[in-house]
C-alpha cells in the first residue's frame, strides 16, 4: 500500500516506512537512546529530501521521548533549573540551526552539508563508545573493578562566573558552560534531525559531572522540548515537516522501542555500548561513502527554495 | 559465547540493519525506477462516436482532429501513485481505408505547468563530491510528452518542430535573468541536457514514437503515463494529424491534476499557516507519545 505524502510530495510504501519506524524503535529501546541519527540517515537514503527527513524527524523524537521524560519526572529525576537553562541555549541554537538549513537549501549545499555532519559526529563519537566500551570489556574480564564516576573533583568550569545552584544536581556550577552545551545541542537538532542526547549526555556526565540518574531525566526533559520547538521553527521557516510521515514514523517506532528495551534487559551494558559503537560507525561510514565515492550522476536538479 | 535467545535476535537484528543499509546504497537509484503498467487492452471503444464520425464522412472533405483525454480531472489523494491517461480521437472524413494503411500520422503532446527549475554540477573539492556550479532554467515544463505513430522526425518537418515546440530539443526554457551571467554557452547547454536528462529518468519526460495506434480507419488512441511524483496543474494536450509531413488538423484538451481530500487540506494548512500546521504536528507527537506509554503499561500488567 502507498501513501501520497503531502510536504515531501512523493508517494511512499507504508509497510516499508511502518518497518522503519518499527526497527529504529527497537533499537533506541534496546540501547535507550533517541534514536534520531538512524532514522534521518535511513529516510535520507531512502529517497525522502534531506531538508524534509530532518524536519519531520524532530517531531518523531518529541513522540518518542515524552512518554520518558514524563516517567522520569515521577521518579524526580529531572533538574528543572539544569533543564531551563540547557533549553534556554537550545532554543537559541535551533534557531539559528533552523535559518542556517534555510540558507543552505537555497545554497545547494544543504545535502552535503548534512553528511558532512553525520560523518564527523558519529565518526567521533562512534569511535570514543567503541575504544571505551572495548577497555571496559577488557577490564571486567581480566577481573578488576570497573571504575565509577570521580565526583568531587574541581576543574576549570568552576571558575566561571554567573553560578547557580542545581539542587537535583547537587552542583554550584556557573550557567554559562550548560547554556553553551544547549545551543550547540539545539544547533545540531535542527541540522542533523536528531534529539542531540549523544552529545549532550556524555556533556552532562564529563564536563557538568552531573549524577547518571539526573543526566538520563534532565536529557529527556530538555530533548521533548527541543524538539517540539525545532518541529514547530522547520514547519514555519522551512515548510519541511510531513505531518503523515511523522505518524507513520511514531506508529512503528513506539512498537519497536517496546520490544527493545524487553531485549535490552539481558544485555551487558558494556555489550550494548558495543553495538551500539558498531552502528553509529557504520552510518557514519555510509555518508563518509556519499561524499566521496564519484556520484552517479554529476548534475542533479530542484525546484528553487523559498522562491530564490 | 552468546547465552540467551535475545542476544541472538539482537545481532540478527544488527546484522539485517547492515545489510540493509548496503542495500540501500546499492538500490537508491533503482528504486526510483517504476513499474511500467501493462499495455492497456483495447477497452470500450466509443462505439456511437465512431458510428457518428461515419455518417458525417463527405468524400473530398477536409479532415479534421477531434480528441478527448480518459479522465479531465485527476484527484491526487493520499492514494495517488501515478495515473495512466488514456487520449483517444477521431479523424473527421477519414480518406483511409483501414487502421494499418498508415495513412495518416498523429502525434499528441503534452505538457505540464512550466515553472523555474534550479540544476546543479558537482565536482571533486580536495576528495570530496559537493556542488559547485548552478544554472537557473525558466519555463521548464514539470512535465512533457511525446506520443506518436511513427518517429517525429519522420512524419514532422524540422520547421514544425522548431515552431510547435516539439521534441526535447525545441523545449523553449531560457536561463533565467540574471542567475546565470557566469556561465558560458558550452555550461548551458550542458546543465540543459542534464534536466532533460534528469526529467527523463524521473519519468517526467517521455518520448514513445509508436504510441499512437489507430483502431479503426478513424478512431486512434494512446496512453500516457503521469507518474507519482508529476507536479498538480493543468496539462495541455495537443493532438495534430499529418499525412506525408503536411499538418491537417489539430486539437487541444485540457486536463487538469488537482490535490483532493485529506491531501488537499494538508497541504494547504502546511504551506498556509505552517506555524499553526507545526503547533499540529507536536501535540499529535506528544499526544502519540502518551498513547503508546499508557497502551504499553496496560499491555504489561
Amino acid at each position: 500500500m502507498h501513501f501520497y505524502l503531502p510536504v515531501a510530495e512523493m508517494s511512499a510504501n507504508v509497510a516499508v516506512l511502518l518497518a522503519m519506524g518499527g526497527a529504529v524503535g527497537f533499537l533506541s529501546g534496546l540501547f535507550g537512546v533517541g534514536g534520531g541519527f538512524l532514522m534521518t540517515p535511513l529516510l535520507i537514503f531512502s529517497g525522502i529530501p534531506p531538508a524534509v527527513a530532518v524536519g519531520t524527524e524532530s517531531a518523531q523524537i518529541t513522540a518518542s521521548s515524552v512518554s520518558g521524560a514524563f516517567a522520569q519526572w515521577r521518579r524526580r529525576n529531572v533538574d528543572f533549573l539544569m533543564g531551563a537553562v540547557l533549553l534556554a541555549g537550545g532554543i537559541l541554537g535551533s534557531v539559528f540551526g533552523v535559518q542556517l538549513v534555510g540558507s543552505l537549501r537555497r545554497l545547494g549545499q544543504f545535502d552535503f552539508f548534512v553528511a558532512a555532519c553525520y560523518v564527523t559526529f558519529l565518526g567521533v563519537i562512534g569511535t570514543l563508545m567503541m575504544i571505551e566500551s572495548l577497555s571496559t570489556m577488557r577490564k571486567a574480564r581480566g577481573g578488576l573493578a570497573v571504575g565509577g564516576r570521580r565526583s568531587g573533583q574541581h576543574n576549570w568550569i568552576h571558575g566561571l562566573p554567573l553560578k547557580l545552584r542545581f539542587h537535583r544536581s547537587k552542583l554550584y556550577i556557573s550557567a554559562i558552560p550548560p547554556f553553551l552545551i544547549g545551543i550547540f545541542v539545539g544547533l545540531l537538532a535542527a541540522i542533523m534531525g536528531v534529539g542531540g542526547g549523544f552529545i549532550m549526555v556524555p556533556a552532562m556526565i564529563y564536563l557538568l559531572r552531573m549524577p547518571t540518574n539526573i543526566v538520563v531525566g534532565t536529557s529527556l526533559f530538555q530533548i521533548v522540548f527541543l524538539t517540539a520547538a525545532t518541529t514547530v521553527l522547520h514547519a514555519s521557516q522551512n515548510q519541511t515537516v510531513d505531518v503523515v510521515l511523522a505518524v507513520l514514523l511514531m506508529v512503528g517506532g513506539v512498537i519497536g522501542a517496546q520490544f527493545g528495551a524487553l531485549a535490552g534487559e539481558r544485555l551487558k551494558a558494556e555489550q550494548l555500548r558495543f553495538l551500539l559503537a558498531a552502528l553509529v560507525l557504520m552510518v557514519g561510514l555510509r555518508f563518509a561513502w556519499q561524499l566521496i565515492a564519484p556520484p552517479a550522476d554529476l548534475y542533479s536538479i530542484s525546484s528553487p527554495v523559498g522562491g530564490a | 559465547m552468546l547465552r540467551s535467545g535475545a542476544r541472538g535476535a539482537t545481532a540478527g537484528l544488527l546484522a539485517t540493519l547492515a545489510a540493509g543499509f548496503l542495500a540501500l546504497a546499492a538500490t537508491e537509484t533503482q528504486a526510483q525506477r517504476r513499474q511500467k503498467a501493462p499495455p492497456p487492452v483495447a477497452r470500450e471503444a466509443p462505439h456511437t462516436r465512431a458510428e457518428e464520425v461515419k455518417r458525417l464522412q463527405q468524400p473530398g472533405a477536409r479532415e479534421s482532429v477531434q480528441a478527448d483525454v480518459s479522465a479531465r480531472n485527476v484527484a491526487v489523494t493520499s492514494s495517488f501513485n501515478g495515473i495512466e491517461i488514456v487520449i483517444f480521437g477521431a479523424v473527421d472524413n477519414s480518406q483511409q481505408p483501414s487502421a494499418e494503411s498508415g495513412y495518416y500520422d498523429v502525434l499528441i503532446v503534452v505538457e505540464g505547468v512550466p515553472g523555474r527549475i534550479v540544476a546543479r554540477r558537482k565536482n571533486n573539492v580536495a576528495g570530496l563530491w559537493l556542488n559547485t556550479a548552478s544554472a537557473t532554467f525558466d519555463l521548464v515544463p514539470s512535465y512533457y510528452a511525446i506520443a506518436s505513430t511513427r518517429p517525429i522526425d519522420e512524419i514532422t518537418t524540422e520547421e514544425f518542430r522548431a515552431s510547435h515546440g516539439v521534441g526535447f530539443q525545441h523545449l523553449r526554457f531560457t536561463p533565467a535573468f540574471g542567475q546565470t551571467q557566469a556561465l558560458s554557452t558550452e555550461d548551458l547547454k550542458q546543465f540543459r541536457e542534464a534536466i532533460i536528462r534528469l526529467k527523463e529518468k524521473q519519468g517526467l519526460y517521455i518520448q514513445d514514437n509508436f504510441r499512437v495506434a489507430f483502431i479503426g480507419k478513424s478512431l486512434f488512441r494512446a496512453t500516457i503515463e503521469l507518474p507519482a511524483n508529476v507536479t498538480v496543474g493543468p496539462f495541455e494536450t495537443r493532438v495534430y494529424l499529418f499525412h506525408q509531413e503536411n499538418l491537417l488538423s489539430q486539437y487541444t484538451v485540457r486536463l487538469n491534476l488537482e490535490r483532493e481530500g485529506v491531501e488537499r487540506y494538508l497541504h494547504r494548512f502546511a504551506f498556509g499557516y505552517p506555524t499553526l500546521y507545526g503547533l499540529m504536528t507536536v501535540t499529535i507527537a506528544v499526544a502519540a507519545g502518551f498513547l503508546a506509554s499508557t497502551m504499553f503499561r496496560k499491555a504489561a500488567h
